[in-house]
């Protein structure tokens, strides 16, 4: 395997943009991407992208969209869509291609757009879609299942809705300063205490929204990175992973789960991670800033365990520690998170990528000193997620 | 009020719940080979390097204990569908002895007295009418613990 750089970013601010087109957000950030790297069009010799999801089913095939626009070449499009981890599929190809040796530069892009309100079912097939299942007889949208994971993790080790509230007023203080979030304002511990509940015990400043935004990443084999960029950032391990029997989360979509558990919750997001520990030989101990998927303040919390930042239990000390801050052992979502930019489902796994690499470049919105290994940790339904491990 | 369901209640989508001598059970299905149950029962998952041999259809037990729940307060949108706003509502979910926990509606419960461990049975509640009158309905769960139903969030009748 070839070492792959970034040598180009390139990211639309994220929010809701109702007189563009999703092709007009990711020619945006292609362009910037190209710019960024030095790079032409003509140069890239193949594409991974993030299909259009527009929330829940898999959609317009972006890349072919996006390309034309910059004038068709002929080469490999791929369009990948693995639900809220798809961009982690997208960098997985992307970075394959080069890898391998079978091309020399690839474009990663990941751009959506989401419909208003809860993500609900498309189709009307239960035997062969559990959207359908979960919508009409329980009535279950996404965060219902994050409340019932952090039901039992208040019951496990006693996280408090304080807690749960931290959580958000670490993220809006970062995500007010970021010029490319959707939320800027900064929040108090009373404020998001006292916001509705939505699905208790989760309040409506500790889910996240859904958002528009798009994301390019120029990739380039590592030899040749210092020919375009003087910032090349390292792809150390990129993985996705998939989940494990009698793993005892109740995933999205799913109406059940095993009682006793005979693997790790969140076990996709553990497998995922596990494998990037391994493919970069770096471990958890040497992330210096990580982005993780803050869909819900339980995952705040819970992402550190899993991905074996703490012990089990553990992250509310560490996060009331401050560890999990700018100045701490391991800041967490500089960014401001998808608390802070809200999820648009193709595209977000790449953004977390591109923040971290901005950090490493020493670019960040809030930006953590010296940070020179950082990782971008994602999670999507059914059992899907996926790691990178940067370095520079 | 939104109320429980007789068996002459039509379940919204087929092969998730059955009535049985006036009571509701959940229609699972169990491996023969490595033993997993499943619900629905068709969607299996399987222990890895399984057989898949001998998979047959069984009834949950009828009781279990609440692993978890949540107070929705939002009414989700289509494709869900009740005949008035029943927010809010709990979803527990609860833990069976087979080894498998299913989400479900909880009925009979007031919001205040919700908690981790409660003993729970399977029962059933109407959602909406369709065009011909009849009540279509989904399986829930409620405590075996009588609480005062004046002050439950969805109240069930008769199962």
């Amino acid at each position: 395997m070839r070492e792959v750089a970034i040598i180009g970013i390139g990211i639309h601010p994220w929010g809701k943009f109702d007189d563009k087109t999703f092709i007009n957000l990711g020619v945006y950030a292609v362009d910037q991407a190209l710019k960024d790297a030095s790079i032409g069009w003509t140069e890239i010799e193949t594409i991974s992208s993030s299909i259009l999801i527009y929330g829940g089913s898999a959609g317009h095939i972006s890349g072919q969209y996006i390309a034309g626009v910059f004038g068709e070449t002929g080469i490999p499009i791929s369009n990948q869509w693995n639900a809220c981890a798809t961009g982690s599929s997208t960098l997985r190809t992307a970075h394959l291609a080069i890898a391998s040796g079978q091309v020399d530069t690839a474009l990663a892009i990941g751009v959506d757009m989401s419909p208003k309100g809860f993500l609900t079912a498309k189709s009307d097939n239960p035997y062969q879609d559990r959207d359908v299942l979960r919508w009409r007889m329980v009535g279950m949208p996404n965060p219902v299942y994050w409340a019932l994971e952090c039901r039992k993790r208040m019951e496990k080790y006693g996280t408090t809705e304080k807690d749960l509230a931290q959580v958000k007023v670490i993220l809006s203080r970062y995500g007010a300063n970021h010029p490319d979030s959707r939320f800027k304002k900064v929040y108090t511990l009373d404020e998001v205490l006292n916001s509705k509940m939505v699905v208790d015990p989760l309040r409506l400043y500790e889910i996240c929204a859904t958002s528009d935004g798009a994301v390019a990443l120029v990739l380039c084999e590592a030899n040749k990175a210092r020919q375009y960029t003087s910032k090349p950032v390292i792809i150390a391990g990129t993985a996705i992973g998939s989940a494990m029997y009698g793993d005892p989360t109740m995933r999205i979509s799913a109406l059940s789960a095993p009682a006793k558990a005979e693997a790790p919750l969140l076990s996709e997001s553990y497998s995922a991670s596990r494998q990037a520990y391994k493919m970069s030989g770096i471990g958890p101990e040497d992330i210096q800033v990580l982005e993780l998927p803050d869909n819900s303040s339980w995952h705040y919390l819970q992402y550190l365990e899993t991905c074996g930042f703490c012990g089990e239990g553990e992250a509310e000390k560490m996060m009331w520690d401050g560890d999990t801050q700018i100045g701490g052992r391991l800041p967490v979502c500089p960014s401001g998170g998808f608390s802070s930019f809200g999820e648009a489902i193709g595209a977000q796994a790449v953004w977390q990528v591109a923040e971290v690499a901005k950090q490493l470049r020493g670019q960040g919105a809030n930006q953590v000193p010296n940070a020179k290994v950082g990782m971008a940790q994602t999670y999507g339904l059914m059992g899907n997620s996926g790691t990178t491990i940067l370095k520079v | 009020m939104v109320s429980g369901s007789q068996g002459s209640a039509v379940p919204w989508l087929p092969d998730l719940f059955t009535w049985k001598d006036g009571k509701v059970y959940l229609e699972s299905a169990r491996c023969g080979s490595c033993g997993t149950y499943f619900f629905p029962r068709y969607h299996h998952q399987h222990r890895p390097g399984c057989k898949r041999e001998g998979v047959e259809n069984v009834l949950l037990s009828r009781e279990g204990k609440l692993a978890s729940y949540t107070i929705e307060y939002y009414m989700p949108p289509p494709p869900f569908k009740t005949t008035k706003d029943i927010t809010p509502y709990i979803i527990g979910l609860v833990e069976f002895p087979e080894g498998i926990q299913v989400a479900g509606i909880v009925i009979d419960l007031p919001l205040d007295k919700v908690k981790i461990g409660l003993r729970m049975e399977t029962t059933s509640m109407v959602l909406h009418q369709n065009e011909k009158g009849e009540d279509i309905a989904t399986w829930a769960f409620r405590p075996i613990e009588n609480f005062e139903k004046e002050t439950a969030s969805i109240r069930g009748g008769q199962t």
